[in-house]
């Protein structure tokens, strides 16, 4: 570095004034890169610095000095283009999008896939800002056209529409100089270092993210699946979290392609087999990441097209990884619960919901998956025959989205019939939306039911005719089988008689003799120490420490024997002893 | 050559529709070798569609034929085989009126035969895949051979047993083939209405038990009961009490669950200080 700046000050003396200012923001941009390595990295803090040759061969502080020379270049375009911006918003992307490979290359160095996840976490800030000239201009500098990968830069580039882009360009009037003083730098390591997979493959993300948010769907589509194809070439375990995300994409993008999902010609249905491939690749290779978001995907795609058999046997023979990232665990569960609703399997179908919504990020982000859960989950209580609670429908974030729901709650709650069929009939459209219409239909037998409760706690005694009438049953012999039906079911505990036609309720026994509170009781208590054993297992311990331990385990145990010894020998008093090890 | 042996067999089957099974099914393995000439045993997007038509007609007819012969496997597996064909029906978005209500004929069975092995999930499934063909749910409702079963179900479910019992005794039974299931439909809602009674009524008359069940005469009343183990006594029958006896042993299982419980915290407990 030292050798490049007073040569291109040479190269164009012009521009001098401005250089002087321009070389201010360098320096200010190096110290906040400075800043970013010392946050994330502890031993790394020359990591920005550019390395004497000697020191950097090897691993982890090798490419970001690559990057920070980047950088430099790359202030010097930007004095050339724009002359007069200062802080340019531009820069600033492609500078947060460089710092990302920083973190890639550790996850490399280090086999650590949180470095990959921060990462990736980062799409959601960069996404608004993504061109194709930031991206053309990022991919550009990062690929050297002699390295192996060039030519999966080019595709990245064409993917674009900037395939005219010249790789390893640093900028465009320094080109001598920046060959020239690579040359003895890289000159003494092997060769010019390669770019490692996983940035090609970020970057690849970002093209995916771009493309989606600019609705080029079907180029989107078809670039994923050129990228699925090199994914399936590399084995690599630091790839994992970022090829789900690339499977994510390439169904997002299918989903959006011409016949459109209920079809079955659409293409997520042509994309099944490639998923299914990466499923069981994943599997092998004991890939978590991809192995539950491509679970994700399948269930997602086949309830699409209401493949629910299908979409049941996938589950049935697949095992969701334990440990998968959480927000995959939750839509899993998701998914899952609604395959059990639609199978008239309330009850896991409730379990499965009630934990997909209880994972589903507290913020704001994932607002979308939080209702749509809490709307299914609410029509599956009501096929339980529970009622849910007030509360979910204050929450102001879901009041508006819960509205329809709330009404049939009422409906149900009351077990008014005319109501339940006018809330269906007003709300039709939104429930056939929500997927939820089909489900919601089978309540009516609800409602009946809660009908007869009501009845029943209110009555000791009623004639089949009123409660005919005040559920607004078809016949008087409809009711008696509807109310026989219910007792059977355990709803209410009642007689009926039939030569005088009315219904006797029974006495309402002591819940408190029962066991179910003992239940109750026992449940609530696993379900604490479920947390508490969850919890232990999430925590997470710094590497290599427990060796620290071990060593100083040793040591005690050898001052011990030393000790023993000198007991042996007589050296010791025993007040000595105590007191040393009370120390200990 | 195969196409009009194909299309013979298939007139042939129509016209006879009431043909012994074993000489139908001698004619549709005939019908189906022809099938295999033309390549459209299982169905590709680049099958030409009047081979497709012809396929889903042959299949049809199989499947009305097992249906007629009580066949409920064979019926189910031609079901299965034809569900790629109405796939691809679906995505031309083509299809006469004609084919459409064969089809519906064939689905509505199916979820009657479902219906009445009690595979209530899959008949939801099927439900649901329906739902989110093109056109609306009301639209299937109000479908003469669809509506059926769905209807069927919903009474079932909220136990207007006796709907049931006159939907299937009267017109409304969309074709001869749903007649089928009637006396599987009837048994099944007696053994419902009888499970129910036992629960909900301390006694019933007999005469009035011969209405409840939808009997023929008291005597097939008094069958039925013996063969439930109902006891009659003075014109009256009465249900024998399932449980009582088991109250004793109850409380000594919730005694030791409470134990079970109980030592099982205290070992949680162990753990975590």
């Amino acid at each position: 570095m030292p050798g490049k700046t007073p040569r291109s000050n040479s190269n164009e003396p012009v521009e001098n004034g401005v250089r002087n200012n321009k070389d201010v923001d360098m320096t200010d941009e190096k110290s906040s890169m400075k800043g970013k390595g010392k946050k994330s990295v502890k031993e790394g803090e020359d990591m920005t610095v550019v390395v004497p040759p000697s020191k950097s061969t090897k691993q982890s502080s090798q490419p970001p000095a690559a990057d920070a020379e980047g950088d430099i270049a790359m202030d010097d375009t930007d004095k050339d283009q724009e002359l007069e911006v200062k802080v340019d918003p531009v820069t600033q992307a492609i500078t947060d999008i460089k710092s990302n490979f920083a973190l890639l290359d550790r996850a490399v160095a280090l086999f650590d896939s949180r470095f990959t996840l921060r990462a990736l976490r980062s799409i959601s800030s960069l996404r608004k800002r993504l061109t194709p000239e930031i991206l053309s201009q990022v991919i550009a500098e990062t690929f050297s056209p002699a390295s192996a990968s060039a030519a999966v830069a080019k595709q990245l580039l064409a993917a674009i529409g900037k395939g005219d882009v010249l790789l390893g360009r640093q900028s465009n009037s320094d080109m001598e100089i920046d060959s020239d003083s690579k040359t003895p730098k890289n000159g003494s390591k092997k060769e010019n270092k390669d770019t490692i997979p996983e940035i090609d493959i970020f970057l690849a993300i970002l093209i995916q993210v771009y493309l989606f948010d600019s609705k080029q769907f079907q180029s989107g589509a078809e670039f994923s699946k050129s990228l699925v194809d090199r994914i399936h070439t590399l084995n690599r375990r630091t790839l994992d979290s970022l090829s789900a995300k690339v499977y994510f994409y390439y169904e997002l993008f299918c989903e959006q392609l011409a016949p459109l999902p209920p079809s079955p010609r659409s293409p997520i249905v042509a994309i099944r087999p490639t998923l299914l491939t990466a499923l069981r690749t994943a599997v092998l290779r004991k890939d978590i990441d991809t192995q539950a978001a491509v679970i994700v995907l399948l269930l997602r795609n086949h309830l699409l097209t209401s493949h629910i058999s299908q979409a049941d046997l996938l589950v049935s023979h697949t095992q969701f990884p334990e440990n998968a990232a959480n927000t995959q665990v939750a839509r899993f569960l998701y998914y899952l619960g609604r395959i059990r609703a639609i199978q008239l399997r309330y009850t896991e179908a409730h379990e499965h919901l009630t934990a997909a919504t209880r994972k589903s990020p507290a913020s704001n982000c994932a607002l979308g998956f939080a209702q749509t859960a809490t709307k299914l989950l609410l029509v599956v209580e009501l096929l339980m025959g529970d009622i849910p609670e007030r509360a979910t429908f204050r929450a102001s974030n879901m009041e508006q989205a819960l509205r329809p729901y709330f009404l049939l709650v009422q409906a149900v709650r009351v077990g008014n019939l005319e109501d339940f069929e006018t809330t269906i009939a007003e709300h039709a459209d939104t429930f056939r939306r929500d997927g939820t219409y089909s489900l919601i239909l089978r309540l009516r037998q609800n409602v009946i039911k809660t009908g007869i409760r009501m009845m029943s706690l209110s009555y000791s005694r009623i004639s089949l005719r009123d409660i005919c009438i005040r559920l607004h049953l078809g016949s008087e012999e409809s009711a008696e089988y509807i109310v026989a039906k219910a007792i059977r079911d355990g709803v209410i505990e009642a007689t009926l008689d039939r030569e005088h036609g009315f219904m006797k309720s029974k006495e309402v026994g002591d819940v408190y003799a029962t066991r179910e509170p003992g239940e109750a009781f026992h449940d609530r208590i696993r379900a604490c120490l479920g947390l508490h054993d969850e919890s232990v297992k999430a925590m997470r311990f710094p590497m290599n420490q427990h060796r620290l331990e071990l060593k100083n385990a040793q040591e005690a145990r050898e001052r011990e024997r030393e000790m023993a010894k000198e007991i042996q020998d007589g050296d010791l008093d025993d007040d000595d002893l105590g007191g040393d090890f009370e120390g200990m | 050559m195969a196409e009009r042996a194909l299309q013979q067999i298939i007139s042939q089957l129509k016209s006879h529709p009431n043909a012994p099974y074993n000489e139908a099914s001698k004619l549709l393995s005939k019908a189906k070798i022809a099938l295999l000439q033309l390549k459209v045993v299982t169905p590709s997007p680049s099958t030409p569609p009047s081979h497709l038509a012809l396929a889903t007609e042959l299949y049809e007819a199989g499947a009305l034929f097992s249906i007629r012969a009580k066949n409920a496997e064979a019926f189910t597996r031609y079901v299965s085989q034809l569900q790629p064909f109405y796939e691809l029906a679906d995505d031309a978005g083509s299809g006469s009126s004609s084919a459409e209500e064969n089809r519906n004929k064939v689905t509505g069975l199916y979820l009657l035969l479902l219906l009445t092995q009690g595979r209530y999930a899959e008949f939801h499934s099927e439900l649901e895949a329906l739902s989110t063909r093109a056109r609306g749910s009301e639209e299937i409702e109000r479908d003469r051979y669809l509506g059926y079963p769905i209807k069927l179900e919903r009474w079932l479910m909220e136990g207007s047993y006796d709907r049931v019992w006159k939907a299937m005794k009267s017109r409304e039974v969309p074709s001869e083939e749903y007649g089928v299931f009637s006396e599987i439909l009837t048994s099944q809602i007696r053994s419902e209405i009888a499970s129910s009674s036992e629960r909900a009524y301390p006694s019933l008359p007999i005469s009035s038990t011969k209405s409840l069940l939808f009997l023929d005469s008291e005597g097939a009343v008094v069958d039925f009961a013996r063969h439930r183990g109902w006891i009659i006594r003075d014109g009256q029958i009465f249900f024998p009490a399932a449980e009582g006896a088991e109250d004793g042993g109850d409380e000594k299982e919730i005694s030791q669950m409470v134990i079970e419980n109980a030592l099982g915290y205290a070992r949680e407990l162990e753990t975590i200080v």
